[in-house]
């Protein structure tokens, strides 16, 4: 680098243009925009406008890129830069390529795209065919009900609420039959496909969909995915909430119908069951002699549950609650449900939050000295997630957890889930279905291990019910 | 019924090749077609390579174990190596594995996690040599679903659960 004393050109860079007869013409450049350099000739090197180079050498971290070929715009200023230098055939993005050393070309987001548009060739004419229909239809039935509340917006809010609740009863309801026929299509079309044919129908749905998609806040969720992974805590609130949430009809039909499904309600059951397990430990007062019952949540969430748990004063004195996940915001979002329902029943309640992944947690050999053992262990929405080696690592080691005489309930999602394709083409939501004999068969011959397998009354949820024999530590 | 194969791998490059022909022996052995048998093959190369580079092997019996299950349809591959957890290296190659693992399961067709790692490497910095497009190939071009865990002996243990058919109802 050249000593500089013009303030303009503190972030100069040495750096070259070759011309198309390859003579190496030494230059300062600088940043001008995403796409273009303030350059400035350091041996006084004149060009005409529109000057082609052949290549630009740019010092990167070290190393040296080469670039182009690219133009000249002469744009002669007071900073003495003869102009920008912008590119001719790819656009080198200056942003990242001066400050993330790294080479973004404006284009690249074309470069897979022959992959992309091939991706639809293995799909069948009768999947097309239901597919294209299926966007017609839902498309149709969008304007229609945009039209309708073009009709009304004018109104006062009350009347628009009625307006909108009359057309939701009314025809919205026929909308969503509409869906649930398409639905039950849906199935007897793919239910043959292989788990590749249904990832590749599925990635062709949603690309035919997407604008339908979308305009449902769940499913915009569950395929767009913020967290990082599917089933969150808003996905969660949303489930619970069982809404018509959206900014016009179309978008709350479409954003309630997934809602209103078996998988869903699964959800809302667990959490109702958890909550009576927990009220028949209470009552039954087998733990009481010696202290609270302690508990272990494993992979929380927002623990919406402990609601329902937590509804009066003596609630708080009879257990101890260990909340375990992976997700530091979920947990946040626990500890202020703690806080509130603390605040409303004006009792403490003896909470302990864990940072982990269960999928690390196991390489703590001796976790029940750690954490001590628990009376009622649970997990919801967590195995459904887990290949058979790693839930079967993790159930073990929860089992190790357990304290004698006590009780472990663990959800799966049951291989015969109606709302499966739904999930999958839809939603972009893949869980780990598992059968009731692969559910047992995870804990294996687990010493004083007493197992039942139950299910919720949507038969979708799942429970391996395990009771640990007080005679085994 | 359940069949198995056990392979006890040493952690130098070229090993794998030797670890891809006896798999793949075992696979064809197991009537399993050969497109299949590649991309097991493919999977099982993929995570022993993973294996050397994050393993932790202190002496000489340390080594990469490779369990294969074969239960109907489905094929369940764990490649186990010696970590030591006490490495920030480690934890920060946990940390990754997880969260890229989440993320490509994220989507219910590997697919889209590949056309998305594809735009990524094209986008890497200059002296950038790792990829990160092993994993991805394994839930795409492997069609297996991966997962993994941390034994108590303090072991990483890396899964991929695959479901090919035999050989007479593989599709053409």
């Amino acid at each position: 680098m050249y000593p500089e004393t013009n303030n303009a050109h503190a972030h100069d860079l040495q750096m070259d243009l070759v011309t198309a007869s390859n003579e190496v013409i030494p230059i300062f450049g600088k940043r001008a925009s995403k796409y273009s350099l303030w350059i400035r000739f350091s041996n006084g090197h004149k060009f005409k406008d529109g000057e082609e180079f052949a290549k630009l050498i740019v010092p990167v971290n070290g190393d040296s890129a080469k670039l182009g070929p690219c133009r000249l715009l002469s744009e002669p200023n007071i900073d003495g830069y003869a102009g920008r230098i912008t590119f001719i055939d790819d656009f080198f993005d200056f942003d990242n390529l001066l400050s993330n050393h790294k080479i973004v070309k404006l284009q690249s987001e074309f470069l897979n795209l022959p992959m992309v548009l091939a991706h639809k060739d293995n799909i069948t004419r009768e999947f097309k065919d239901y597919t294209s229909n299926l966007n017609y239809d839902c498309n149709v039935y969008k304007n229609l009900f945009d039209k309708l509340d073009l009709e009304y917006q004018g109104e006062p809010e009350d009347v628009k609420k009625l307006v909108q609740r009359a057309i939701i009863d009314s025809e919205g309801k026929t909308f969503l039959r509409f869906i649930d026929e398409n639905l039950q299509k849906l199935e007897k079309i793919v239910k043959n496909f292989s788990k590749e044919e249904h990832e590749r129908h599925g990635f062709y749905l949603r690309k035919q969909l997407w604008n339908i998609i979308m305009c449902s806040a769940f499913m915009a969720r569950t395929n767009l995915k913020p967290r990082g992974y599917s089933g969150d805590s808003e996905m969660m609130r949303m489930i619970y909430a069982n809404e018509y949430e959206g900014f016009s009809t179309f978008s709350k039909l479409l954003n309630k119908h997934p809602l209103n499904q078996p998988a869903a309600q699964a959800v809302r059951n667990r959490r109702i069951i958890v909550a009576g397990k927990l009220n028949e430990i209470k009552n039954s007062r087998q733990y009481h002699a010696d202290g609270k019952c302690r508990v272990l949540s494993v992979a929380c969430g927002p623990a919406f549950e402990l609601k329902d748990i937590f509804v009066s004063p003596d609630d708080c004195d009879a257990f101890h609650f260990t909340l375990l996940d992976q997700d530091k915001s979920a947990l946040l979002e626990a500890s202020v449900l703690v806080d509130q329902i603390e605040k409303s029943l004006g009792r403490a309640l003896e909470t302990k939050y864990l940072n982990e992944s269960v999928r690390t947690m196991l390489v703590t050999s001796d976790l029940h000295e750690k954490w001590g053992r628990f009376d009622f262990i649970y997990s919801m929405g967590l195995f459904d997630y887990l290949t058979p080696p790693v839930a079967a690592a993790v159930l073990k080691k929860l089992y190790q957890l357990l304290a004698p005489g006590g009780e472990m309930v663990i959800g799966n999602y049951h291989v015969s889930n109606s709302n499966r394709y739904y999930m999958e083409y839809w939603l972009d939501w893949v869980l780990y279905y598992r059968s009731d004999s692969e559910f047992k068969a995870l804990l294996g011959d687990a010493p004083g291990a007493h197992m039942d397998v139950t299910f919720d009354d949507t038969g979708v949820q799942m429970f391996l019910d395990v009771k640990k024999n007080r005679a085994n530590a | 019924m359940e069949q198995s194969l056990r392979l006890t791998v040493k952690p130098q490059w070229d090993e794998i090749e030797n670890a891809r022909i006896e798999v793949g022996a075992y696979l064809q052995s197991q009537g399993l077609m050969r497109d299949a048998v590649h991309s097991l093959t493919m999977v099982i190369s993929e995570l022993i390579e993973n294996g050397i580079k994050y393993g932790s092997f202190t002496g000489p019996e340390d080594a990469i174990a490779v369990d294969i299950h074969r239960n109907g349809d489905t094929t369940t591959v764990e490649v186990i190596n010696p970590l030591n957890i006490k490495d920030k290296a480690a934890r920060n190659h946990l940390t990754k594995l997880d969260k890229t693992i989440q993320w490509i399961r994220g989507y219910q067709d590997p697919f889209e996690a590949y056309v998305e790692k594809l735009k990524e490497v094209s986008r890497r910095p200059l002296k950038d040599e790792e990829s990160g497009l092993g994993l991805v190939r394994i839930a795409y071009e492997g069609k297996s679903i991966l997962d993994f865990f941390v034994s108590e002996e303090g072991s990483l243990n890396v899964s991929a659960v695959s479901h090919f058919r035999g050989d007479n109802h593989e599709k053409d």
